[in-house]
């Protein structure tokens, strides 16, 4: 616990170093009172992440606040009264105030000329997986924060959540490794932004499949998926056309472009659904604009026709530009088709 | 240029190769005989990509507010990075208890003798212009201890705990017991009325002392509590004027360092705190009892 003695307050000013002691108990949650900033966090958005508090609102406005107190500006107390305030508390956000103030405080007074890489122009490919899986979380991790910003509406919280894992899809197309890891919690973090029991209904999923990333198991729903060494190609699937297969448990089914349509097979389901129509769910649907799902609505889209009675299903799922054919656009396309999910109609 | 500030904001996929090989060569010359360890470059670079995405400065767009990074020239970016990059190393290093008298230092000051490159760890220190301000927690409390503007915010978010009168008697009580006693006095002249002694006894006194703290934290950080105080401020200099006779323009407490959005967000609080009537005109109108209040509550000293 602190010691009085730390605090000594301004002369003229009396009664400050109690206040200041009185408010550092105040603003220290239970738990880690007393505990001093680390002198470098490694890992800052799981440490942001952890309380559910907002915190970017406060990171974001560190360079400013440098900005203003190596300027000498007279408005900081006014200005930044509450990031004063969220510094005291927060541990990692004082951290990163001082690392920044430190960096900046250079910069400022920086007449250096930029060194010239030998490399100007590099293709995303050419930096190792494991960088990209690290950039690919921490966008991801980075959309879960700004999900939690309490000084926007939601729909501007949830408009760059979006283009956040848009981001983290994109640049996870680049990779033909690793992708699972860097990808791990994309699917959790989108459905944050979902609206309970709206779209999908009340009903649990009958079946959740999933694409199998190649390099590292992926983790969905809580399910234990079995790796698929070599899927199986769906009766229905015509042969030597690119597919994209996915899984779930012993279940396998496939996804084909005719065209501009993707096409979705399913077999082998279960008796209680032959002869009854379908809702499938994309929940990462929402976040490509070039897929136009069918019906408008990827968390719903309605097949054509019943499970027949062998229990396979074909239905088209939208159209879209994009080609299995191209690797990189089906990169992209397998992303979404990280979770799967079918429902019986009422 | 390999890569700048807004192209690693807009075109991240393009300019991020560029930024990843910057970094590297950075960590590398940086961790002195630790450059060769793989992961502890990683690690002082992912720690450097992680701040810059966090910051809104890899793949922001225009959702990210912009910074005051997003200002610097292409000269001082790269001085930034460059600085964030040693700084880590830094600790790095430290973290390791790599010793400057090491013979695996002395060997690698041998080794790159004639270069410009000092061993790291000997640069690992304060420069002339001192540690930073607020350098430690004691020091931001201290200044949000002795500075008016911000025991204004205080005495604001104390007061709204008025509306639980134990946890507001429970934070006094608290006050009182740590010879805050100024700040005590001063909520204790607005709050005078329909309130028991100090002194009497309260049951539960540390549970309603917690649940006072869990309001205070928020109220303090939140910047609508800062906005309605300075707005609050602002009146009570406007109205000190007599010829004003109580009717302020909004343009007029919109200053250098506020938007009228701001002053109209303060506003708003104050309207929900009950200390004024505001119907979203471009003018507000206070009665003598509305002035004195604030008067009261937040003039300067």
């Amino acid at each position: 616990m602190n010691d009085h003695k730390q605090f000594e307050g301004p002369p003229g000013q009396p009664g400050s170093a109690e206040l200041a002691l009185w408010l550092q108990r105040v603003m220290t949650p239970a738990g880690i009172a007393g505990e001093p900033a680390p002198a470098s966090v490694n890992n800052e958005q799981p440490a942001l992440l952890q309380d559910g508090e907002d915190h970017l609102r406060f990171y974001q406005q560190l360079p400013d606040f440098v900005m203003a107190l190596l300027n000498g500006s007279t408005q900081i107390d006014i200005r930044y009264a509450s990031l004063l305030y969220h510094l005291l508390g927060c541990p990692t956000c004082h951290s990163a105030y001082l690392e920044t103030y430190r960096a900046m405080r250079v910069a400022v007074q920086s007449s250096m000329e930029p060194l010239e890489l030998s490399q100007p122009a590099l293709p995303l490919a050419t930096v190792p997986p494991r960088v990209l899986v690290h950039l690919c979380q921490s966008l991801i991790r980075q959309a879960e924060l700004v999900l939690r910003a309490s000084d926007q509406d939601e729909s501007e919280r949830q408009a760059s959540a979006r283009a956040l894992l848009r981001r983290a899809m994109q640049v996870s197309t680049h990779m033909m490794q690793m992708r699972g890891r860097a990808l791990q919690d994309l699917v959790r973090v989108a459905t944050l932004f979902e609206r309970p029991a709206e779209e999908s209904g009340p009903q649990p999923a009958a079946y959740t499949y999933s694409w199998q990333l190649t390099g590292g198991g992926a983790r969905h729903g809580g399910k234990v998926l079995r790796r698929a060494e070599t899927p199986t190609r769906s009766p229905a699937t015509p042969p030597d056309q690119p597919t994209i297969y996915i899984q779930s448990h012993t279940l396998e089914g496939s996804i084909t472009q005719q065209g501009d349509t993707l096409e979705l097979h399913l077999q082998d389901l279960d008796p209680s659904l032959r002869s009854r129509y379908l809702s499938v769910s994309v929940p990462l649907g929402g976040l490509l604009e070039p897929v136009r799902w069918l019906g408008g609505n990827p968390r719903a889209i309605r097949s054509s026709t019943p499970v027949d009675e062998h229990g396979s299903l074909s239905m088209p799922l939208g159209e879209t530009a994009l080609r299995l054919t191209n690797t990189e656009e089906r990169n992209l396309l397998e992303v979404m088709f990280l979770r799967l999910e079918v429902r019986p109609l009422k | 240029m390999p890569f700048t500030a807004h192209a690693l904001r807009y075109e991240p996929e393009k300019s991020f190769p560029a930024l990843y090989a910057y970094l590297h060569q950075r960590a590398q010359r940086f961790l002195g005989s630790l450059r060769y360890d793989s992961d502890e470059v990683d690690l002082v670079v992912g720690h450097v990509i992680e701040r810059l995405v966090c910051l809104g400065l890899i793949g922001g767009g225009d959702h990210a507010p912009a910074t005051a990074l997003d200002q610097l020239n292409d000269a001082q970016f790269y001085a930034f990075l460059n600085q964030c990059v040693k700084n880590k190393a830094i600790d790095r290093l430290r973290k390791r208890r790599l010793l400057v008298s090491s013979v695996a230092e002395l060997d690698y000051a041998e080794e790159t003798e004639g270069e410009s490159d000092r061993d790291p760890l000997s640069e690992a220190v304060e420069p002339a212009w001192g540690p930073p301000p607020f350098a430690t927690p004691e020091e931001v409390a201290l200044h949000l201890a002795s500075q008016q503007e911000l025991r204004n915010l205080l005495k604001h978010c104390i007061k709204a705990l008025s509306g639980a009168p134990r946890q507001f008697q429970a934070v006094l009580q608290e006050l009182e017991e740590m010879g805050a006693t100024e700040l005590l006095q001063d909520v204790l002249t607005e709050i005078q009325a329909n309130m028991p002694p100090l002194d009497a006894p309260l049951a539960h006194s540390s549970q309603h002392k917690d649940h006072a703290h869990k309001k205070l934290r928020p109220c303090l950080q939140a910047h609508s509590t800062n906005l309605a105080v300075i707005v609050a401020l602002r009146l009570t200099e406007y109205v000190a004027d007599a010829t004003n006779r109580g009717e302020v323009p909004i343009q007029a407490l919109a200053q250098e360092t506020l938007s009228i959005h701001d002053v109209q967000q303060g506003l708003r609080q104050l309207v929900t705190e009950g200390l004024l009537a505001w119907n979203g005109g471009e003018t507000i109108h206070l009665t003598a009892a509305q002035v004195k209040h604030l008067s009261r509550f937040y003039k300067e000293e």
